[in-house]
Protein backbone atom coordinates (compact mmCIF):
# COMPACT_ATOMS: atom_id res chain seq x y z
CA UNK A 1 0.00 0.00 0.00
CA UNK A 2 2.77 2.17 0.75
CA UNK A 3 4.95 1.68 -1.76
CA UNK A 4 1.86 2.11 -4.46
CA UNK A 5 1.78 5.81 -2.39
CA UNK A 6 5.24 6.46 -3.09
CA UNK A 7 5.19 5.09 -6.97
CA UNK A 8 1.95 7.64 -7.35
CA UNK A 9 3.13 10.44 -5.90
CA UNK A 10 6.75 10.01 -7.62
CA UNK A 11 5.09 9.73 -11.53
CA UNK A 12 2.74 12.74 -10.55
CA UNK A 13 5.68 15.06 -9.67
CA UNK A 14 7.65 13.55 -12.68
CA UNK A 15 4.60 14.31 -15.06
CA UNK A 16 4.25 17.59 -13.50
CA UNK A 17 7.89 18.49 -14.30
CA UNK A 18 7.09 19.25 -18.05
CA UNK A 19 4.75 21.84 -17.58
CA UNK A 20 5.70 23.07 -13.91
CA UNK A 21 9.20 24.16 -12.78
CA UNK A 22 9.04 23.31 -8.69
CA UNK A 23 8.59 19.50 -8.19
CA UNK A 24 7.68 18.30 -5.12
CA UNK A 25 9.93 16.36 -2.99
CA UNK A 26 7.77 14.81 -0.52
CA UNK A 27 8.78 13.19 2.33
CA UNK A 28 9.16 9.81 2.55
CA UNK A 29 7.99 7.67 5.96
CA UNK A 30 10.23 6.03 8.36
CA UNK A 31 8.33 3.54 9.61
CA UNK A 32 9.71 1.14 12.73
CA UNK A 33 8.15 -2.45 12.84
CA UNK A 34 6.81 -2.66 15.81
CA UNK A 35 8.87 -5.69 16.67
CA UNK A 36 11.91 -3.67 16.40
CA UNK A 37 13.55 -1.21 18.87
CA UNK A 38 14.42 2.26 18.39
CA UNK A 39 16.50 2.88 15.26
CA UNK A 40 20.49 4.31 16.25
CA UNK A 41 20.10 6.80 13.07
CA UNK A 42 18.32 9.75 13.84
CA UNK A 43 16.25 10.13 11.11
CA UNK A 44 15.33 13.59 12.15
CA UNK A 45 18.66 15.09 11.01
CA UNK A 46 18.36 13.57 7.59
CA UNK A 47 15.15 13.20 7.21
CA UNK A 48 14.63 10.39 3.76
CA UNK A 49 12.70 12.27 0.69
CA UNK A 50 11.32 11.24 -2.26
CA UNK A 51 13.99 12.89 -4.42
CA UNK A 52 16.84 12.28 -1.68
CA UNK A 53 15.89 7.92 -1.36
CA UNK A 54 16.15 8.04 -5.60
CA UNK A 55 19.33 9.87 -5.55
CA UNK A 56 21.08 7.71 -2.99
CA UNK A 57 19.80 4.69 -5.48
CA UNK A 58 21.01 6.22 -8.16
CA UNK A 59 24.49 6.67 -6.56
CA UNK A 60 23.85 2.96 -4.88
CA UNK A 61 24.29 1.96 -8.41
CA UNK A 62 26.39 3.98 -10.51
CA UNK A 63 29.82 2.81 -11.68
CA UNK A 64 30.83 6.34 -11.33
CA UNK A 65 32.11 6.23 -7.68
CA UNK A 66 34.62 3.25 -8.57
CA UNK A 67 37.64 4.53 -10.22
CA UNK A 68 37.10 1.86 -12.86
CA UNK A 69 33.25 3.18 -13.56
CA UNK A 70 32.09 -0.60 -13.45
CA UNK A 71 32.00 -1.35 -9.46
CA UNK A 72 29.40 0.13 -8.19
CA UNK A 73 28.30 -0.58 -4.51
CA UNK A 74 25.24 -2.74 -5.88
CA UNK A 75 28.07 -4.63 -7.79
CA UNK A 76 28.84 -6.71 -4.44
CA UNK A 77 25.78 -5.90 -3.05
CA UNK A 78 23.05 -7.70 -4.52
CA UNK A 79 19.29 -7.58 -3.73
CA UNK A 80 18.80 -10.86 -4.50
CA UNK A 81 21.06 -12.08 -1.84
CA UNK A 82 20.21 -10.33 0.70
CA UNK A 83 22.57 -7.65 -0.22
CA UNK A 84 25.34 -9.49 -0.36
CA UNK A 85 27.84 -10.71 -3.02
CA UNK A 86 26.24 -13.93 -3.85
CA UNK A 87 28.90 -17.32 -3.78
CA UNK A 88 31.90 -14.33 -3.29
CA UNK A 89 34.47 -15.57 -0.68
CA UNK A 90 35.74 -12.38 -0.43
CA UNK A 91 34.39 -8.94 -1.88
CA UNK A 92 35.95 -7.45 -5.19
CA UNK A 93 37.16 -4.39 -6.51
CA UNK A 94 38.13 -2.66 -9.24
CA UNK A 95 40.90 -3.74 -11.68
CA UNK A 96 40.31 -7.68 -10.52
CA UNK A 97 41.14 -6.60 -6.92
CA UNK A 98 40.46 -9.07 -4.12
CA UNK A 99 39.47 -7.96 -0.54
CA UNK A 100 40.14 -9.64 2.47
CA UNK A 101 36.00 -9.87 3.83
CA UNK A 102 32.91 -11.14 2.93
CA UNK A 103 30.43 -8.52 1.82
CA UNK A 104 27.72 -8.16 4.32
CA UNK A 105 24.11 -7.95 4.10
CA UNK A 106 22.59 -4.34 3.81
CA UNK A 107 19.23 -4.04 5.92
CA UNK A 108 18.03 -2.78 9.20
CA UNK A 109 21.43 -0.36 9.18
CA UNK A 110 18.76 2.14 10.88
CA UNK A 111 19.12 -0.22 13.83
CA UNK A 112 23.12 -0.56 13.99
CA UNK A 113 25.54 1.11 16.20
CA UNK A 114 28.90 0.62 14.35
CA UNK A 115 29.33 -0.60 10.99
CA UNK A 116 31.27 -3.45 8.89
CA UNK A 117 33.35 -6.49 10.50
CA UNK A 118 35.68 -4.45 13.01
CA UNK A 119 32.96 -1.88 13.72
CA UNK A 120 35.71 0.67 12.49
CA UNK A 121 32.79 3.42 10.70
CA UNK A 122 30.49 4.69 13.51
CA UNK A 123 27.92 6.04 11.83
CA UNK A 124 25.92 5.19 8.57
CA UNK A 125 26.81 8.51 7.25
CA UNK A 126 30.60 7.85 6.39
CA UNK A 127 30.37 3.52 6.14
CA UNK A 128 30.42 4.61 2.41
CA UNK A 129 33.79 6.13 2.30
CA UNK A 130 35.26 2.84 3.64
CA UNK A 131 34.44 0.63 0.23
CA UNK A 132 34.93 4.38 -1.82
CA UNK A 133 38.37 4.95 -1.22
CA UNK A 134 39.82 1.38 -0.59
CA UNK A 135 42.17 0.44 -2.80
CA UNK A 136 40.77 -3.20 -3.13
CA UNK A 137 37.30 -1.72 -3.45
CA UNK A 138 36.15 1.45 -6.05
CA UNK A 139 39.30 2.78 -4.90
CA UNK A 140 37.79 6.23 -5.82
CA UNK A 141 38.67 9.64 -4.71
CA UNK A 142 35.71 11.73 -3.49
CA UNK A 143 36.99 14.76 -5.46
CA UNK A 144 36.88 12.43 -8.52
CA UNK A 145 33.42 11.38 -7.57
CA UNK A 146 32.26 14.68 -7.19
CA UNK A 147 33.74 15.80 -10.74
CA UNK A 148 32.00 13.00 -12.18
CA UNK A 149 28.69 13.62 -11.00
CA UNK A 150 28.71 17.25 -11.61
CA UNK A 151 29.10 16.62 -15.78
CA UNK A 152 25.67 14.28 -15.68
CA UNK A 153 22.56 17.02 -16.12
CA UNK A 154 20.51 13.81 -13.92
CA UNK A 155 22.73 14.26 -11.54
CA UNK A 156 22.55 17.90 -11.34
CA UNK A 157 18.78 17.79 -11.52
CA UNK A 158 18.82 15.36 -8.83
CA UNK A 159 21.32 16.93 -6.08
CA UNK A 160 19.38 20.26 -6.76
CA UNK A 161 15.65 18.56 -6.17
CA UNK A 162 17.00 16.66 -3.16
CA UNK A 163 18.67 19.12 -1.09
CA UNK A 164 17.94 23.03 -0.39
CA UNK A 165 21.78 24.09 -0.86
CA UNK A 166 21.33 21.74 -4.81
CA UNK A 167 24.79 21.23 -3.96
CA UNK A 168 26.52 17.60 -5.54
CA UNK A 169 29.14 17.63 -2.66
CA UNK A 170 30.50 14.67 -0.52
CA UNK A 171 27.93 15.72 2.29
CA UNK A 172 24.91 15.44 0.06
CA UNK A 173 26.16 12.31 -1.50
CA UNK A 174 26.19 10.43 1.83
CA UNK A 175 23.37 11.83 3.24
CA UNK A 176 21.38 10.53 0.03
CA UNK A 177 23.02 7.26 0.47
CA UNK A 178 21.61 7.01 4.15
CA UNK A 179 18.13 8.36 2.84
CA UNK A 180 18.40 4.98 0.47
CA UNK A 181 19.96 2.82 2.67
CA UNK A 182 17.94 3.64 6.17
CA UNK A 183 14.78 2.65 4.32
CA UNK A 184 15.85 -0.83 3.50
CA UNK A 185 14.15 -2.47 6.36
CA UNK A 186 13.83 -6.15 6.18
CA UNK A 187 10.89 -7.20 9.02
CA UNK A 188 8.66 -9.04 6.49
CA UNK A 189 10.22 -12.73 7.60
CA UNK A 190 7.59 -15.87 8.87
CA UNK A 191 9.29 -15.33 12.10
CA UNK A 192 8.03 -11.41 11.81
CA UNK A 193 4.47 -12.29 11.53
CA UNK A 194 5.12 -14.88 14.11
CA UNK A 195 6.35 -12.53 16.68
CA UNK A 196 3.85 -9.87 15.89
CA UNK A 197 0.49 -12.31 15.93
CA UNK A 198 0.06 -11.99 12.29
CA UNK A 199 -1.30 -15.50 12.03
CA UNK A 200 1.72 -17.40 10.71
CA UNK A 201 2.73 -20.33 12.50
CA UNK A 202 6.27 -22.37 13.12
CA UNK A 203 6.21 -25.83 11.79
CA UNK A 204 6.90 -28.53 14.32
CA UNK A 205 10.29 -28.85 13.29
CA UNK A 206 10.96 -24.41 13.28
CA UNK A 207 9.78 -24.56 16.99
CA UNK A 208 11.76 -27.03 17.87
CA UNK A 209 15.14 -25.38 15.94
CA UNK A 210 13.57 -21.77 18.07
CA UNK A 211 13.94 -23.46 21.10
CA UNK A 212 17.46 -24.34 20.56
CA UNK A 213 17.97 -21.26 19.19
CA UNK A 214 16.95 -18.95 22.23
CA UNK A 215 19.08 -21.57 24.33
CA UNK A 216 22.16 -22.02 22.51
CA UNK A 217 22.63 -18.97 20.12
CA UNK A 218 20.32 -15.91 21.18
CA UNK A 219 22.97 -15.34 23.88
CA UNK A 220 24.86 -13.20 21.04
CA UNK A 221 22.16 -13.51 18.32
CA UNK A 222 19.78 -11.69 20.80
CA UNK A 223 16.69 -9.79 20.13
CA UNK A 224 15.01 -9.33 17.09
CA UNK A 225 17.71 -7.73 14.77
CA UNK A 226 19.52 -11.25 15.72
CA UNK A 227 22.75 -9.81 17.14
CA UNK A 228 23.71 -8.16 20.12
CA UNK A 229 26.20 -6.00 18.38
CA UNK A 230 29.31 -7.17 20.02
CA UNK A 231 32.18 -7.84 18.75
CA UNK A 232 33.41 -11.76 19.57
CA UNK A 233 36.10 -14.31 18.40
CA UNK A 234 34.11 -17.37 17.72
CA UNK A 235 36.79 -19.82 17.21
CA UNK A 236 37.88 -19.74 13.18
CA UNK A 237 41.18 -20.87 13.34
CA UNK A 238 43.79 -17.91 11.49
CA UNK A 239 43.61 -18.18 8.14
CA UNK A 240 47.44 -17.24 6.71
CA UNK A 241 46.12 -15.96 3.85
CA UNK A 242 44.45 -13.00 5.46
CA UNK A 243 46.15 -12.94 8.82
CA UNK A 244 42.89 -10.68 9.74
CA UNK A 245 43.45 -9.46 13.42
CA UNK A 246 39.92 -8.30 13.55
CA UNK A 247 38.53 -5.61 15.40
CA UNK A 248 42.30 -4.92 17.11
CA UNK A 249 43.01 -3.23 13.54
CA UNK A 250 40.78 -0.39 15.11
CA UNK A 251 41.26 -0.41 18.90
CA UNK A 252 44.85 -2.07 18.72
CA UNK A 253 43.94 -3.77 22.02
CA UNK A 254 45.25 -7.04 21.89
CA UNK A 255 41.94 -8.16 23.81
CA UNK A 256 40.71 -6.69 20.56
CA UNK A 257 42.67 -9.59 18.28
CA UNK A 258 40.49 -12.06 16.26
CA UNK A 259 37.31 -10.64 17.62
CA UNK A 260 34.74 -9.81 14.59
CA UNK A 261 31.07 -8.08 14.82
CA UNK A 262 27.99 -10.67 15.87
CA UNK A 263 26.11 -10.40 12.24
CA UNK A 264 22.40 -10.03 12.25
CA UNK A 265 20.99 -13.30 11.06
CA UNK A 266 18.38 -11.82 9.04
CA UNK A 267 18.23 -13.47 5.79
CA UNK A 268 21.24 -15.76 6.68
CA UNK A 269 19.58 -18.30 4.31
CA UNK A 270 21.22 -16.75 0.97
CA UNK A 271 23.86 -14.64 2.60
CA UNK A 272 26.44 -17.71 1.82
CA UNK A 273 29.54 -18.11 2.28
CA UNK A 274 29.39 -17.47 5.79
CA UNK A 275 31.71 -15.74 8.33
CA UNK A 276 34.24 -12.12 8.24
CA UNK A 277 36.10 -14.14 5.37
CA UNK A 278 33.35 -16.20 3.94
CA UNK A 279 35.01 -19.21 4.90
CA UNK A 280 31.81 -21.95 5.65
CA UNK A 281 30.07 -22.67 2.54
CA UNK A 282 26.74 -23.59 4.30
CA UNK A 283 24.61 -23.15 7.11
CA UNK A 284 25.77 -27.11 7.97
CA UNK A 285 29.41 -25.90 7.59
CA UNK A 286 28.63 -23.19 9.99
CA UNK A 287 26.46 -25.64 12.67
CA UNK A 288 29.49 -28.11 12.64
CA UNK A 289 32.17 -25.28 13.24
CA UNK A 290 30.43 -24.25 16.27
CA UNK A 291 29.91 -27.74 18.09
CA UNK A 292 33.32 -28.97 16.74
CA UNK A 293 35.34 -26.90 14.77
CA UNK A 294 36.52 -24.33 17.32
CA UNK A 295 39.79 -23.08 17.45
CA UNK A 296 41.13 -21.93 20.85
CA UNK A 297 43.09 -18.87 21.64
CA UNK A 298 43.66 -16.04 24.28
CA UNK A 299 40.99 -13.96 23.20
CA UNK A 300 37.92 -16.94 22.40
CA UNK A 301 34.53 -16.08 24.02
CA UNK A 302 34.64 -17.29 27.10
CA UNK A 303 31.20 -19.12 26.48
CA UNK A 304 32.46 -22.19 24.32
CA UNK A 305 34.81 -23.21 27.24
CA UNK A 306 34.10 -24.72 30.60
CA UNK A 307 35.32 -24.37 33.69
CA UNK A 308 38.48 -25.97 33.28
CA UNK A 309 39.09 -23.76 30.51
CA UNK A 310 38.30 -26.77 27.51
CA UNK A 311 36.86 -25.88 24.44
CA UNK A 312 33.66 -26.93 24.40
CA UNK A 313 31.97 -25.17 21.66
CA UNK A 314 28.02 -25.45 21.03
CA UNK A 315 27.20 -28.94 21.72
CA UNK A 316 24.18 -29.96 19.12
CA UNK A 317 23.16 -33.36 17.20
CA UNK A 318 23.23 -34.00 14.29
CA UNK A 319 18.84 -33.62 14.49
CA UNK A 320 19.20 -30.31 16.90
CA UNK A 321 21.47 -28.81 13.65
CA UNK A 322 18.69 -29.68 11.40
CA UNK A 323 16.26 -27.78 13.33
CA UNK A 324 17.93 -24.80 14.26
CA UNK A 325 18.55 -24.64 10.42
CA UNK A 326 15.05 -25.03 9.84
CA UNK A 327 14.40 -22.42 12.02
CA UNK A 328 16.97 -19.85 10.33
CA UNK A 329 15.16 -20.36 7.03
CA UNK A 330 11.96 -18.46 8.74
CA UNK A 331 14.23 -15.48 8.74
CA UNK A 332 14.30 -15.01 4.92
CA UNK A 333 12.11 -11.98 4.16
CA UNK A 334 10.74 -12.53 0.37
CA UNK A 335 9.10 -9.01 0.70
CA UNK A 336 12.18 -7.30 1.11
CA UNK A 337 14.25 -9.26 -1.01
CA UNK A 338 11.57 -8.70 -4.09
CA UNK A 339 11.25 -5.23 -2.98
CA UNK A 340 11.48 -3.03 -6.12
CA UNK A 341 11.84 0.45 -4.31
CA UNK A 342 15.56 -1.16 -3.80
CA UNK A 343 15.96 -2.56 -7.25
CA UNK A 344 18.64 -1.49 -9.29
CA UNK A 345 15.81 -1.62 -12.66
CA UNK B 1 16.82 30.61 -3.49
CA UNK B 2 14.49 33.23 -4.20
CA UNK B 3 12.84 32.39 -0.72
CA UNK B 4 16.05 33.13 0.93
CA UNK B 5 16.56 36.33 -0.94
CA UNK B 6 13.82 37.60 -0.15
CA UNK B 7 13.86 36.81 3.73
CA UNK B 8 17.36 38.16 3.80
CA UNK B 9 16.33 41.50 2.66
CA UNK B 10 13.94 41.49 5.45
CA UNK B 11 16.06 40.64 7.79
CA UNK B 12 18.00 43.48 7.06
CA UNK B 13 15.73 45.81 6.43
CA UNK B 14 14.56 44.84 9.99
CA UNK B 15 18.09 44.83 11.24
CA UNK B 16 18.92 48.69 9.47
CA UNK B 17 15.39 49.85 10.86
CA UNK B 18 16.36 48.46 14.40
CA UNK B 19 19.69 49.91 14.63
CA UNK B 20 18.25 53.12 13.83
CA UNK B 21 16.19 52.82 16.61
CA UNK B 22 18.54 51.65 19.27
CA UNK B 23 21.44 53.23 18.31
CA UNK B 24 23.46 50.74 16.30
CA UNK B 25 23.51 48.04 18.21
CA UNK B 26 23.19 45.61 15.83
CA UNK B 27 26.18 43.58 14.85
CA UNK B 28 28.75 44.64 12.68
CA UNK B 29 30.88 41.73 11.54
CA UNK B 30 34.55 41.93 10.57
CA UNK B 31 37.21 39.65 9.55
CA UNK B 32 39.74 37.70 11.78
CA UNK B 33 42.95 35.51 10.22
CA UNK B 34 44.79 32.76 12.51
CA UNK B 35 48.24 33.04 11.49
CA UNK B 36 49.67 29.28 12.72
CA UNK B 37 53.82 29.23 12.74
CA UNK B 38 54.92 25.51 13.43
CA UNK B 39 58.35 26.16 15.30
CA UNK B 40 61.52 24.19 17.06
CA UNK B 41 62.83 26.81 19.83
CA UNK B 42 61.28 29.71 18.55
CA UNK B 43 62.55 29.05 14.57
CA UNK B 44 60.13 27.92 11.87
CA UNK B 45 60.87 24.70 10.69
CA UNK B 46 62.18 23.54 7.41
CA UNK B 47 61.42 20.37 6.46
CA UNK B 48 63.33 18.00 4.97
CA UNK B 49 67.24 19.64 5.70
CA UNK B 50 67.32 21.15 9.66
CA UNK B 51 67.99 18.06 12.57
CA UNK B 52 66.58 18.63 15.77
CA UNK B 53 67.01 17.01 18.69
CA UNK B 54 64.39 15.33 21.11
CA UNK B 55 64.30 15.35 25.12
CA UNK B 56 65.24 11.40 24.90
CA UNK B 57 68.94 12.84 22.46
CA UNK B 58 67.46 11.52 19.45
CA UNK B 59 68.26 13.51 16.21
CA UNK B 60 65.45 13.49 13.64
CA UNK B 61 64.26 15.38 10.40
CA UNK B 62 61.08 16.34 9.36
CA UNK B 63 59.64 15.47 6.08
CA UNK B 64 56.21 16.35 6.43
CA UNK B 65 53.58 18.21 9.28
CA UNK B 66 49.62 18.38 8.78
CA UNK B 67 47.39 18.95 11.42
CA UNK B 68 43.49 19.76 11.42
CA UNK B 69 42.24 22.33 13.39
CA UNK B 70 38.53 22.64 13.64
CA UNK B 71 35.38 23.58 16.01
CA UNK B 72 36.65 27.58 16.23
CA UNK B 73 35.75 29.64 18.93
CA UNK B 74 36.15 32.92 20.32
CA UNK B 75 35.44 33.92 23.87
CA UNK B 76 34.90 37.77 24.99
CA UNK B 77 35.52 40.23 27.48
CA UNK B 78 31.99 39.22 28.60
CA UNK B 79 33.01 35.43 28.61
CA UNK B 80 30.41 35.18 26.10
CA UNK B 81 31.26 32.21 23.17
CA UNK B 82 31.24 32.92 19.64
CA UNK B 83 31.11 29.82 17.66
CA UNK B 84 32.61 29.82 14.29
CA UNK B 85 29.67 27.96 12.10
CA UNK B 86 30.79 24.48 12.54
CA UNK B 87 30.41 23.57 8.91
CA UNK B 88 33.19 25.56 7.73
CA UNK B 89 35.41 25.71 10.58
CA UNK B 90 37.88 22.59 9.34
CA UNK B 91 41.09 23.56 8.29
CA UNK B 92 44.16 21.42 7.37
CA UNK B 93 47.45 23.47 8.39
CA UNK B 94 50.39 21.78 6.12
CA UNK B 95 53.78 23.04 7.11
CA UNK B 96 54.58 22.75 2.94
CA UNK B 97 51.73 25.22 1.85
CA UNK B 98 51.63 28.45 3.62
CA UNK B 99 48.89 29.73 2.43
CA UNK B 100 47.26 26.88 4.52
CA UNK B 101 48.84 28.02 7.58
CA UNK B 102 47.05 31.30 7.74
CA UNK B 103 43.30 30.55 8.07
CA UNK B 104 40.59 33.65 7.49
CA UNK B 105 37.53 33.82 9.49
CA UNK B 106 34.95 35.87 8.17
CA UNK B 107 31.78 37.59 9.46
CA UNK B 108 32.57 37.71 13.03
CA UNK B 109 30.71 39.54 15.19
CA UNK B 110 32.66 42.54 16.45
CA UNK B 111 33.75 42.48 20.01
CA UNK B 112 36.69 42.54 22.15
CA UNK B 113 37.83 39.14 22.55
CA UNK B 114 40.16 37.78 24.95
CA UNK B 115 40.61 34.14 24.57
CA UNK B 116 40.61 31.35 21.51
CA UNK B 117 39.59 27.34 21.44
CA UNK B 118 39.99 25.44 18.60
CA UNK B 119 40.07 21.78 18.28
CA UNK B 120 42.89 19.45 16.86
CA UNK B 121 41.25 16.77 14.39
CA UNK B 122 37.57 16.19 14.09
CA UNK B 123 35.44 15.17 16.95
CA UNK B 124 34.53 11.77 16.82
CA UNK B 125 30.92 12.71 18.67
CA UNK B 126 30.38 14.96 16.21
CA UNK B 127 31.73 12.72 13.29
CA UNK B 128 28.45 12.32 11.50
CA UNK B 129 27.18 14.34 8.89
CA UNK B 130 24.78 17.06 10.82
CA UNK B 131 27.89 18.81 11.89
CA UNK B 132 28.94 19.43 8.74
CA UNK B 133 32.11 17.92 8.55
CA UNK B 134 31.18 15.35 5.57
CA UNK B 135 32.28 17.99 2.90
CA UNK B 136 35.94 18.14 4.74
CA UNK B 137 36.32 14.73 3.10
CA UNK B 138 38.06 15.83 -0.42
CA UNK B 139 40.26 18.04 1.59
CA UNK B 140 41.68 15.44 4.05
CA UNK B 141 41.39 12.96 1.17
CA UNK B 142 43.67 14.77 -0.97
CA UNK B 143 45.86 15.58 1.94
CA UNK B 144 46.31 11.95 2.89
CA UNK B 145 44.21 12.78 6.08
CA UNK B 146 41.97 10.10 6.05
CA UNK B 147 42.56 6.44 6.80
CA UNK B 148 41.34 4.70 3.85
CA UNK B 149 40.42 1.70 5.51
CA UNK B 150 38.46 3.83 8.62
CA UNK B 151 35.73 5.96 8.30
CA UNK B 152 38.08 8.13 9.95
CA UNK B 153 40.67 11.19 10.05
CA UNK B 154 44.19 11.69 10.54
CA UNK B 155 44.50 14.54 12.88
CA UNK B 156 48.08 14.88 12.63
CA UNK B 157 50.22 13.71 10.11
CA UNK B 158 53.81 13.97 11.32
CA UNK B 159 56.56 12.13 9.42
CA UNK B 160 60.61 12.27 8.98
CA UNK B 161 63.73 9.97 10.02
CA UNK B 162 65.53 9.55 13.25
CA UNK B 163 69.03 8.20 13.97
CA UNK B 164 72.35 7.95 11.98
CA UNK B 165 71.18 5.42 9.64
CA UNK B 166 67.70 7.72 8.97
CA UNK B 167 65.03 5.48 10.25
CA UNK B 168 61.91 6.20 9.10
CA UNK B 169 59.58 7.38 11.79
CA UNK B 170 55.69 8.12 11.35
CA UNK B 171 53.17 9.42 13.39
CA UNK B 172 49.36 9.68 12.76
CA UNK B 173 46.66 10.47 15.55
CA UNK B 174 43.45 10.19 14.95
CA UNK B 175 40.40 8.53 16.55
CA UNK B 176 38.92 4.82 15.72
CA UNK B 177 35.90 2.79 15.77
CA UNK B 178 33.72 3.61 19.61
CA UNK B 179 36.71 3.12 21.59
CA UNK B 180 39.84 5.41 20.87
CA UNK B 181 39.06 8.67 20.64
CA UNK B 182 42.26 11.22 20.50
CA UNK B 183 40.03 14.66 19.58
CA UNK B 184 41.48 17.23 21.71
CA UNK B 185 40.14 20.89 22.34
CA UNK B 186 42.79 23.80 23.61
CA UNK B 187 41.64 27.13 25.28
CA UNK B 188 44.42 29.84 24.36
CA UNK B 189 44.62 33.55 26.11
CA UNK B 190 45.28 36.01 23.79
CA UNK B 191 48.07 38.03 24.45
CA UNK B 192 46.33 41.06 24.28
CA UNK B 193 42.64 41.32 23.29
CA UNK B 194 41.59 41.24 19.86
CA UNK B 195 39.27 43.66 18.25
CA UNK B 196 37.20 42.51 15.73
CA UNK B 197 35.09 45.40 13.77
CA UNK B 198 34.66 46.19 10.25
CA UNK B 199 37.21 48.27 9.71
CA UNK B 200 40.51 45.98 9.41
CA UNK B 201 41.42 42.78 9.64
CA UNK B 202 42.61 41.63 12.66
CA UNK B 203 44.67 38.48 13.29
CA UNK B 204 45.88 36.09 15.91
CA UNK B 205 49.52 34.80 15.53
CA UNK B 206 49.69 31.22 17.05
CA UNK B 207 52.79 28.89 17.60
CA UNK B 208 53.01 25.19 17.37
CA UNK B 209 55.81 24.23 19.35
CA UNK B 210 56.51 21.04 17.37
CA UNK B 211 59.37 19.74 19.71
CA UNK B 212 56.10 19.14 21.92
CA UNK B 213 55.26 16.52 20.21
CA UNK B 214 57.80 13.83 21.64
CA UNK B 215 58.35 16.12 24.74
CA UNK B 216 55.67 17.74 26.81
CA UNK B 217 53.31 16.24 29.33
CA UNK B 218 54.72 13.13 27.97
CA UNK B 219 57.88 11.95 27.00
CA UNK B 220 58.35 9.73 23.01
CA UNK B 221 61.57 7.89 22.26
CA UNK B 222 61.29 7.19 18.88
CA UNK B 223 63.78 4.41 19.21
CA UNK B 224 61.69 2.97 21.41
CA UNK B 225 58.36 3.43 19.09
CA UNK B 226 58.60 4.81 15.44
CA UNK B 227 55.70 3.90 14.14
CA UNK B 228 52.39 5.05 15.93
CA UNK B 229 49.47 4.23 13.94
CA UNK B 230 46.46 2.87 15.78
CA UNK B 231 48.07 2.45 18.94
CA UNK B 232 45.68 2.69 22.10
CA UNK B 233 48.73 3.15 24.25
CA UNK B 234 50.99 6.26 22.89
CA UNK B 235 48.53 7.65 20.12
CA UNK B 236 46.78 9.01 23.34
CA UNK B 237 50.12 10.53 24.41
CA UNK B 238 51.23 11.98 21.90
CA UNK B 239 47.51 13.67 21.02
CA UNK B 240 47.99 14.70 24.82
CA UNK B 241 51.09 16.47 23.84
CA UNK B 242 50.19 18.19 20.79
CA UNK B 243 47.43 19.76 23.08
CA UNK B 244 49.97 21.57 24.62
CA UNK B 245 52.13 22.82 21.65
CA UNK B 246 50.00 26.01 20.92
CA UNK B 247 51.05 29.47 21.95
CA UNK B 248 49.32 32.57 21.05
CA UNK B 249 52.18 34.75 20.52
CA UNK B 250 50.53 37.71 18.82
CA UNK B 251 47.58 39.57 18.15
CA UNK B 252 46.81 42.37 15.78
CA UNK B 253 44.58 44.63 15.53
Amino acid sequence: MYISIILIGASCSSDKDEYVPIVENNTLEFKVPANFPEPTYNVSLNPPTEKGFELGKKLFYDGRLASDGVVSCGFCHIQDFAFTHHTHIVSHGVDGAIGTRNAQPLHNLAFMKEFTWDGVATHLDLQPIIPITAEVEMNETFSNVISKLEKEPAYVTLFAQAFENKKIDSENMLKALSQFMIMMISSNTKYDRIERNEGSVFTEEEVAGFELFTSKCATCHAGTLFTDQSFRNNGLAIDPQYNDIGRKRITGLEEDQYKFKVPSLRNIELTFPYMHDGRLRTLMDVMDHYSDGMTDSETLDPMFKDENGTVTGIPMTAIEKEQIIAFLKTLTDDVFLNDNRFSEF
Amino acid sequence: MKKIAILLVTCLAIASCKSDDEGGSEPILGNLTLDFKNVIENTDIELGTNTYTNGSAENYKISELKYIISNIVLINDNGEEFKYPVDQSYFLVNEEVSTSKSIPLSDIPSATYTKIRFGIGVDQSKYPIESGTANFIPTAEEAGMLWNWSAGYKFIKFEGTFGDADTPFLIHVGSHGATLDNYKEVTLDLSSNVIVSDSATASIGISADIAKIFDSTNTHSLVEKSDIQVDPENAPKIAENINTMFTVTAVFN
